[in-house]
């Protein structure tokens, strides 16, 4: 049984990078530099999903169905997400960056990666708690054109919200989070006004460049997905993106240390991997 | 389980559990049979009353018949009696016994006949008798005739009684025939009744199993049917249940269960509705369905909603015109009748199905589809339990995925963690080897040292020896200077007097000398000037040595100067048969600065020196404008030459070039150094050239002024033997109290008032000095540590001149503005702090960087003066090196001016409170008039600008700043309280790049930001940045007055965009989104504006998106043709088509290449 997976293995590499390889190609979603694991895992629960036994058949629908592509594309992109995530991030962002937030006269945030958007509104959120969304523009950035659609449509399951009130008011919340939602049908959706400052926009770390100067940037949980070389390239851009002395969040699990740009940022909360960029000494 | 349990109950009642049929048939069969049995016993009955009527009227018409026998049997036996009698013939007896034979068997037939009727068989019995009677009378009658007795015979005839016998025969005959008619009529109208009621029977009994066959046709027919319904119910009820079957998703769900009923039922047209919780309901899939209709239903609204709400099925029998029309791609139709039903399961209403039918509705169809409704209710929620179990699963996957990740990253960080451990471990083992290494040698170097140490002791006491020696020596040789000043002028007034009295001898007023006893008086006089001149020459050195000359700085005329040495040595010259002559080049300024007695002093020293070592030829003095404001004197002769090696030491006292020469030419060699000395303290030098044989050059050069301060550093000026350190302190006070070049024009010599630097005696750059590279000024007396910095320097890539005095080294700083300084703390006539306070203290010399090396401890009070650094010699190469990094890093960022633009006092005092930072130098200024004239005065290295001004607003002030062209354009931080609209910053935006909001953090950003601007160089800035803005500078016909419109919300963009293309020529007009993009357009199409020629778009906006604002400008004819670039971030061919079928004309990928970015404009212009 174990030979066999030794034996099956490299198959499976090979039918792996071509599939990663044939996307690239047609589609131009460049999963080329993720995390191998994650792709092999992936790919498997898309295999399951669409009935493909292996790999190069999965490869076979992709090229010739752009819907089974889309299918594949929503595995291949893992939107987990929740509102005011790891609050003590958010209480970092409004002890520590928005007192230096409210001396710009206009702000731009830039949520790469933002998934099925709950990030974004719980940014708009508390800005808007703090009186800066009127003066605040979100970039909220995805490959995927399906959560982007979800993440502007701002609406989630109402058994979800309990969850989220409760990590609202650990971050520090000044207001309730029921202000800013209408729950019906079992859906809360959230206000429209937290939209107008919100730019939804496609854009991949992996080929695209730097659109913005922005004050902060909060990429948390995508990282993981990267190889090094790709987390390099992302962190390339924020270093870019970022005005001087910007904002840079990521996720609980992710460290800035071992990345090329490690020298760029300084530790501003360890604890909630809040960074801020360096002089450019 | 509902549709489970129906089968169940239908095969609960088996054949064989309970009754053969149904009860309802059952009942009928019952009746049936019942009615039958009761018609057949009836019929029976009938048959049986006609049959015994029959019997009866049989018996009686036999009765009668028999009755009839019996009278005629009566007769015949009376014919036969009579016949005998008449005869007595016995053959008439022959009727007769046969009557009487067959009579009674006739009678006995009778009775039997009569047998039920007793009045009858009284009569037959009375019957009996009367013929028993009548046979017995006829027999007796006979036996008498027969016996003969004819008469007795007929006398019994005529008795009458056979007669009489006979008539009651008769009678009772009659009597019975009566009776039996009456009976046969009877009998008759009985059978009459029963024919009658057996026709009735008959015909009930049909009429009723005509009925009942009726019934029962009807029944099974009825049965037919409901069996028939029943099986097509349960056929479409398994179709259904195989059409749902396997089925998981809803759509694909609802698809199938409309085509299977529309083609099961003949529905025209349907629609199925999921509930979506809270009562509303959403269509989920259509059949022939028109999708302009409604895809909510709300509870209870309309028909599905009532249906909904009441959990049964509604039929509509008359349906509106258009409310569920059939559409196909030939046309439409409305359906005729409805069928709306609820697909409930366990009391709640899972989804909605809507028929629409041409054809009447049928029960059945009702029945199908409430039945149906019910599994596709259980499907749908079995198919949503599924799609949300799916969901969870999925959620499931996706988070295990990303603590996966999580867990990877954790991993792959501890794995880096461990590499970095490892590596960690690795030289901790490596550096545990080298300590051991260390230890072995460190204990061999303390042998080493013990032994040094010992060496050392000995060098010390050595050394104190020696520094006693050099004390010794020190005060010997102040005692020699002392000496010699106190015997030169112990010797001079002696020799004064002697001179003088020689003097009168020789000039022999009284006339009493012989011409012989004049000239040993003029002799005398001679010697006397001689020894003179070598008495001064040695009380000048001394007093130069002791640092005692004072110097008259005054204008002298050159011309004067040359005539007096003129005629000073045109007569000596001729005298010896040599040339003289002086010459003035042209641009010699015609007035110096400086002391002219010592200028004379000098320029005597070196001419008579050249008359006395040449013996032929000529001597000549050429003055000529030198370097950076200097004369030079060059006395030139075609003497003995000096050769190299000598050239050296021709300089130092007490000794010449040659033993020889002194015994051959004479003098003290007192003279050279004395004029070298003088020189120096002139602020100027002396330099040889000279070749053997040839000739010699003595070049003096002196600057153009020497400043009335520069004689007191120069004054202690000191060669070798010198004692530093003797005056140390008067230095600053006088430096800082002289006045700063208040007379002389702008010029680097001047600013300090410290001189010219004296040139080292080591090569430095002083002479060759280059702009490109920064330049160091190094002051060290010794010259090998000197050299050694010089090297080093080099190396690092700076220039470097070399100082050996405090002196020296501040005319240095102060000429060459170099980027550092290296100062040694020990120098022969100051202490280098005095040199460091100096430095810091003059404004203009404050923000060089000091870096002190030094062999005496005096770090604190250095780095308290502000030094940047202290190195204790000896140092170590990599110190120095270190310590240069640090003074380049510091030099880099140089002095700064800010301009502060701020009305408030006290908040300008608060910014120039946090600004005033290592070298920041800080004007304030109250209002914009003011700061326009500070800014046309000086360059600035950055502004912090407040908007609210008493003259003008600071946007105004911004505006009139780039008006103006003589007026730098530094970067300018805004820092203001008030809030700003986003138009306003966008107007601020195109002057400043950084705008700061007054709030807590405000000040900490405020000085982030000036710091930052501060030290950004243009050669830092990116090299693309830099590029463009080189690019930038020329001005373009292709784009002169052009009109382009730039599409951009990201303000470093639009920064970068315009000034490309503002410098060009071009008119840059912004708009931040799409919306703002057709504004723009539209007001520029307007009659009278300018039209844009040509839009630069950005693809992600705010508001409206690029490649949206691009489509919509497509869409006006008029706009058709105008050029669109799109700037994109996307890298990728599609991203790039997508912009081009937008309407884009072109693209340029972000990062922009300013090259390429202005060849597209260039080609896209319209021309």
């Amino acid at each position: 049984m174990d030979a066999e997976i030794e034996r099956a293995r490299p198959d499976n590499d090979i039918e792996q990078q071509l599939l990663i390889e044939a996307i690239f190609q047609k589609y131009h979603y460049d999963f080329r530099h993720y995390a191998a694991a994650t792709m092999k895992r992936r790919l498997t629960a898309a295999m399951v999903a669409l009935g493909s036994p292996t790999l190069s058949q999965l490869q076979d629908r992709i090229i010739h169905e752009p819907d089974a592509f889309g299918t594949v594309l929503d595995y291949l992109t893992v939107p987990v997400s929740e509102m005011f995530r790891d609050p003590g991030f958010f209480r970092s962002l409004r002890e520590k960056v928005v007192p230096v937030l409210r001396t710009y006269p206009s702000l731009k945030f830039w949520v790469a990666g933002c998934s099925t958007g709950e990030e974004v509104y719980s940014l708009a959120i508390l800005l808007r708690e703090e009186g800066l969304l009127q003066r605040t523009l979100i970039y909220a950035t995805d490959i995927n054109p399906q959560t982007l659609k979800k993440a502007e449509a701002g609406m989630y399951a109402v058994d979800r919200i309990a969850g989220f009130t409760e990590n609202h008011h650990k971050s520090g919340a000044r207001t309730s989070l029921s202000d800013y939602y209408t729950a019906a049908y079992g859906r809360a959706v959230f206000d429209k006004s937290l939209r107008e400052h919100v730019v939804f926009c496609d854009h991949s770390l992996a080929t695209d460049s730097v659109f913005a100067e922005v004050q902060v940037i909060s990429c948390r949980n995508v990282l993981i997905y990267f190889n090094r070389e790709l987390q390099d390239r992302a962190i390339g851009l924020f270093r870019e993106s970022l005005c001087h002395r910007g904002f840079l969040g990521i996720g609980a699990k992710e460290s800035l240390r071992f990345c090329a740009h490690a020298q760029a940022f300084t530790e501003l909360a360890r604890e909630d991997r809040l960074y801020q960029k360096r002089d450019p000494a | 389980m509902a549709e489970l349990a129906r089968p169940a109950e239908e095969y609960s009642g088996g054949p064989r559990a309970g009754a053969p049929l149904p009860p309802v048939p059952l009942l009928g069969f019952v009746i049936a049979t019942a009615a039958v049995i009761f018609i057949a016993v009836l019929t029976y009955r009938t048959l049986q009353t006609r049959s015994a009527a029959s019997a009866r009227v049989a018996r009686t018409i036999q009765v009668m018949d028999e009755l009839q026998a019996v009278l005629s049997f009566a007769k015949d036996t009376e014919t036969g009696q009579r016949g005998f009698l008449l005869t007595g013939e016995e053959s008439y007896l022959e009727p007769y016994t046969n009557a009487r034979v067959a009579l009674r068997p006739e009678i006995a037939r009778v009775r039997d006949l009569l047998v039920d009727d007793p009045v009858e068989q009284q009569r037959l019995d009375a019957l009996e008798e009367v013929i028993n009677a009548k046979l017995a009378e006829l027999e007796s009658t006979i036996v008498r005739r027969r016996s003969g007795d004819v008469a007795g015979a007929l006398g019994l005839v005529r008795t009458g009684r056979g007669k009489i016998y006979m008539e009651r025969i008769r009678a009772l005959v009659g009597q019975m025939e009566t009776t039996e008619r009456t009976a046969l009529s009877t009998r008759e109208r009985d059978w009459q009744n029963a024919e009658q009621l057996s026709s009735n029977v008959t015909f009930g009994g049909s009429a009723m199993l005509l009925l009942l066959i009726t019934a029962a046709a009807y029944m099974a027919s009825r049965d037919y049917r409901a069996r028939r319904i029943q099986a097509w119910l349960r056929l479409g009820q398994m179709a259904f249940t195989r059409s749902i079957q396997g089925e998981h998703r809803l759509e694909a769900l609802g698809e199938s269960v409309l085509a299977f009923l529309g083609h099961y039922l003949g529905a025209s047209v349907g629609a199925a509705y999921m509930a979506e919780g809270s009562g509303q309901f959403r269509r989920f899939a259509g059949y022939a369905l028109d999708n302009a209709d409604q895809e909510v239903i709300r509870p209870g609204e309309g028909l599905l909603g009532q249906a909904a709400k009441e959990h049964r099925p509604l039929h509509v029998k008359s349906v509106p015109p258009g409310y569920l029309p059939v559409v196909s791609a030939t046309g439409r139709a409305d359906a005729r009748e409805l069928l709306i039903a609820p697909a409930v399961a366990n009391g709640s209403v899972h989804a909605l199905l809507e028929l629409g039918f041409f054809r009447q509705i049928q029960p059945e169809d009702e029945e199908l589809l409430a039945r149906t409704s019910e599994a596709l209710a259980v499907a749908v929620r079995s198919s949503r339990d599924r799609t949300r179990l799916t969901e969870l699963l999925e959620e499931t996957q996706q988070q295990g995925e990303e603590l996966q990740m999580q867990q990877e990253e954790l991993r792959v960080n501890n794995e880096e963690l461990e590499v970095q451990s490892r590596t960690l471990k690795d030289s901790q083992a490596q550096l545990e080897s080298q300590q051991v290494e260390l230890e072995q040698s460190n204990s061999q170097l303390q042998q080493q040292t013990q032994i040094l140490e010992y060496q050392k002791d000995e060098l010390e006491s050595a050394q104190a020896i020696l520094a006693q020696r050099a004390a010794d020596l020190e005060r010997a040789n102040q005692y020699k200077s002392e000496f010699l000043a106190n015997m030169s002028h112990e010797l001079r007034t002696p020799l004064n007097s002697s001179l003088i009295l020689a003097k009168i001898l020789s000039e022999n007023r009284a006339g009493n000398l012989s011409p012989e006893q004049v000239r040993y008086a003029q002799t005398i006089s001679s010697a006397g000037n001689d020894l003179l001149t070598i008495i001064n020459d040695i009380l000048d050195l001394s007093k130069i040595e002791a640092g005692k000359v004072e110097l008259a700085v005054e204008t002298v005329a050159l011309s004067r100067v040359l005539d007096t040495l003129t005629k000073t040595f045109q007569p000596v010259a001729q005298q010896r048969g040599l040339g003289f002559s002086v010459s003035l080049a042209p641009g010699t300024p015609e007035r110096l600065q400086t002391d002219a007695q010592r200028l004379g002093q000098i320029l005597k020293n070196l001419i008579s020196n050249a008359l006395k070592f040449t013996e032929q030829g000529e001597v000549s003095v050429q003055v000529s404008p030198g370097a950076s404001h200097s004369v030079q004197f060059a006395v030139r002769d075609t003497g003995i030459g000096i050769s190299e090696h000598q050239q050296n030491i021709i300089f130092d006292a007490f000794r010449q070039a040659d033993g020889s020469t002194h015994r051959r030419y004479g003098g003290t060699g007192l003279g050279l150094t004395i004029s070298k000395d003088l020189a120096r303290l002139l602020g100027g030098e002396i330099q040889v050239a000279s070749i053997p044989g040839t000739g010699s050059v003595f070049t003096l050069t002196l600057p153009q002024s020497l400043s009335d301060a520069a004689a007191a550093p120069a004054a202690t000026i000191s060669g070798a033997v010198a004692s530093a350190g003797q005056t140390p302190r008067r230095l600053p006070a006088e430096i800082a109290g002289a006045p700063s070049a208040a007379a002389v024009p702008r010029q680097p010599t001047a600013l300090s008032g410290w001189g010219t630097p004296a040139p080292a005696s080591i090569e430095d750059d002083s002479l060759q000095l280059k702009a490109d590279s920064p330049l160091i000024v190094v002051v060290e007396d010794d010259a090998t540590f000197a050299t050694i910095l010089r090297d080093m320097t080099r190396e690092l890539g700076f220039q470097c001149v070399v100082a050996h005095t405090a002196a020296d080294g501040l005319a240095a700083v102060a000429t060459y503005r170099p980027k550092a300084v290296l100062l040694d703390m020990h120098l022969p006539d100051s202490s280098g702090l005095s040199v460091l306070d100096q430095l810091k203290r003059n404004p203009h010399l404050r923000h060089i960087p000091v870096h002190v090396v030094s062999v005496a401890d005096h770090s604190q009070e250095a780095l308290a003066l502000g030094a940047v650094g202290y190195a204790l010699k000896p140092v170590k190469r990599e110190e120095l090196v270190d310590g240069l990094r640090k003074l380049e890093a510091k030099f880099s960022a140089g002095l700064r001016r800010v301009l502060v633009v701020e009305d408030d006092e006290r908040q300008s005092d608060s910014i120039r409170e946090l600004l005033q930072i290592g070298d920041v130098q800080i004007t304030a200024s109250r209002n914009a008039a003011d700061a326009l004239q500070r800014l046309r005065e000086m360059t600035f290295d950055c502004i912090v600008l407040d908007l609210n001004l008493p003259d003008v607003s600071g946007y105004e002030l911004l505006q009139r700043m780039a008006e103006q062209d003589e007026v730098a354009f530094p970067p300018v931080i805004v820092y203001t309280g008030r809030s700003l609209t986003r138009d306003e910053e966008q107007a601020l935006r195109r002057f400043s790049r950084s705008i700061i909001i007054k709030d807590a953090r405000s000040p900490e950003r405020l000085l982030d930001e000036v710091t930052l601007f501060l030290h950004q160089v243009e050669s830092k800035l990116p090299l693309d940045r830099q590029r463009m803005l080189q690019t930038a500078r020329n001005r373009e016909a292709a784009l002169e007055d052009r009109r382009i419109l730039v599409v951009e919300d990201d303000v470093r963009n639009i920064f970068a965009l315009s000034s490309l293309l503002e410098p060009k020529g071009a008119v840059v007009q912004i708009a931040r989104n799409g919306r703002e993009a057709l504004e723009a357009l539209t007001a520029s199409s307007a009659r009278g504006a300018e039209p844009i020629d040509l839009v630069l778009m950005d693809i992600m906006m705010p508001e409206m998106d690029g490649l949206t604002a691009m489509r919509e400008i497509r869409k006006r004819p008029e706009w058709k043709k105008l050029p669109i670039i799109a700037l994109t971030a996307k890298a990728m061919r599609d991203d790039q088509e997508r912009c081009l079928a937008a309407g884009a004309s072109d693209y340029i990928a972000k990062p922009l290449d300013v090259e390429k970015l202005l060849s597209l404009v260039r080609v896209w212009m319209p021309k």
